[in-house]
């Protein structure tokens, strides 16, 4: 029963007010849709609470999608990232959509002109999922209840290249997304997304602040679908491009807040993103330590 | 007489040395500054008024690491050393914004180019 009682305490401590952690840098960047080559510190955890919002339009009810993101730094050269996500949609319902378990490696120990990361997803998700976390393939069926969402399940395995590049101030990163639906015989899909951001701030000052441009980073990000294996190309497929904003609000917590406009005839004209994410360093080793009983 | 107090001080400024360095240190002999990189201008030299911000800068970004007075901790480097601190300027940009993942030394590319020069200008005044 032992275990079972430290499990749960384990869980808890994903809370800050459980482990008494050393205060944290936030090293966020803006992006929500596009992965850049920096990873979660070794022994770092981050919780992140982000929402999507999508307004009413073609007879579509208005929807939010909340997620939790746990994402902890095994290595420095590799990340693991645990979703939870859940939707409710007006007039409808509430539900648990699923979860997604990310890792992310990079495979050259330094920096250079252009950065790679390999990622790989499995996705235990059903098609009532809408915080869309990327946009691939051709667009899906609208209009359905929640209740015949959720009956149809996906278990989907994700690949990403990422490629990212940093220039001076700015930073660039491009992501190829392939997507493979293991319970259904579709092909693989394809997407990508693109990202460009920049640090506001010049010198740091002597003093803290909160509201200065030294805590904001700005950029945009182009997202979309490219397809699939049955039909390539940007023909019926979402794209959406999005201004962002992240800012330092704490030594250790960011906001960001990212309005998406579609670009396309099947894409939704608005989408709503915001996350504030909250990053614990050390969190590996105060728990090996509590473990352990020291 | 003279040549014990002498012998005294050699071994307490050994020792000094000795336990001043963080001993599970060591240096990544793969890990250089290209020439042109090492031979980059800092554009804050000798700016002691960005010192404090610099210092800010370390707190948040490599306090964790380096410990708050920068002789390390764990496997992270010393960086009071001297083996640290006769490093140009540049190279010392360059390991900042480059990083070492073989040795857990994340990169700061993401910070702009000016507060990690900021930083450097900070870790010369840990100098021993």
């Amino acid at each position: 029963m032992r275990w079972v009682y430290r499990s749960v305490l384990c869980l808890v401590g994903l809370s800050p007010l459980f482990y008494p952690v050393e205060r944290a840098a936030a090293q966020e960047s803006p992006f929500f849709v596009t992965y850049d080559h920096h990873l979660e510190e070794p022994g770092n955890l981050e919780v992140a609470l982000s929402q999507t919002f999508g307004p009413a339009y073609a007879g579509q009810p208005r929807f939010v999608a909340p997620y939790l993101e746990l994402e902890y730094g095994l290595r420095s050269w590799w990340t693991t990232e645990l979703y939870l996500e859940g939707q409710s949609t007006r007039h409808d319902s509430t539900v648990f959509t699923g979860w997604r378990w990310e890792n992310r490696w990079r495979p050259l120990a330094q920096e250079h002109v252009i950065n790679p990361v390999l990622y790989l997803e499995f996705e235990d998700i059903n098609e009532a999922s809408r915080i869309k976390k990327e946009f691939i393939g051709h667009l899906g069926d609208g209009g359905q209840s929640n209740a015949s969402l959720r009956r149809q399940r996906d278990r989907e395995l994700e690949g990403k290249l990422i490629l990212s590049s940093v220039r001076g101030n700015w930073e660039f990163a491009e992501n190829l997304i392939l997507e493979k639906n293991l319970s259904a015989a579709e092909g693989v899909e394809f997407g990508y997304s693109l990202g460009i951001m920049r640090p506001l701030g010049g010198l740091a000052g002597a003093d803290a602040c909160h509201v200065c441009r030294e805590n904001f980073v700005a950029g945009v990000e182009l997202s979309g679908g490219l397809g699939s294996t049955r039909g390539f190309g940007l023909r019926e497929t979402p794209q959406y491009v999005s201004p962002l904003l992240s800012w330092r609000t704490s030594q250790d917590g960011t906001l960001r807040l990212a309005p998406s406009f579609g670009l396309s005839h099947g894409s939704a004209p608005f989408l709503l993103r915001m996350s504030y994410s909250h990053e614990l360093r050390g969190f590996g080793a105060a728990v090996r330590r509590w473990w352990h009983g020291r | 007489m003279a040549a014990n107090r002498l012998l005294a001080t050699t071994l307490f400024v050994a020792a000094g040395i000795v336990l001043g360095q963080n001993l599970t240190y060591r240096p990544d002999p793969k890990w250089q500054a290209p020439p042109r990189a090492a031979a980059r201008r800092n554009p804050l030299a000798g700016r002691n008024d960005v010192v404090a911000g610099g210092r800010r800068l370390y707190v948040r970004e490599c306090l964790a690491c380096h410990g708050g007075d920068g002789r390390g901790l764990g496997h992270a480097a010393n960086l009071r050393a001297t083996l640290v601190q006769r490093q140009s300027d540049g190279v010392l940009f360059w390991k900042l914004t480059t990083g070492n993942l073989r040795r857990g030394m994340p990169s700061f590319s993401q910070l702009p180019e000016i507060q990690r020069w900021q930083l450097v200008n900070y870790l010369r005044t840990l100098r021993e």
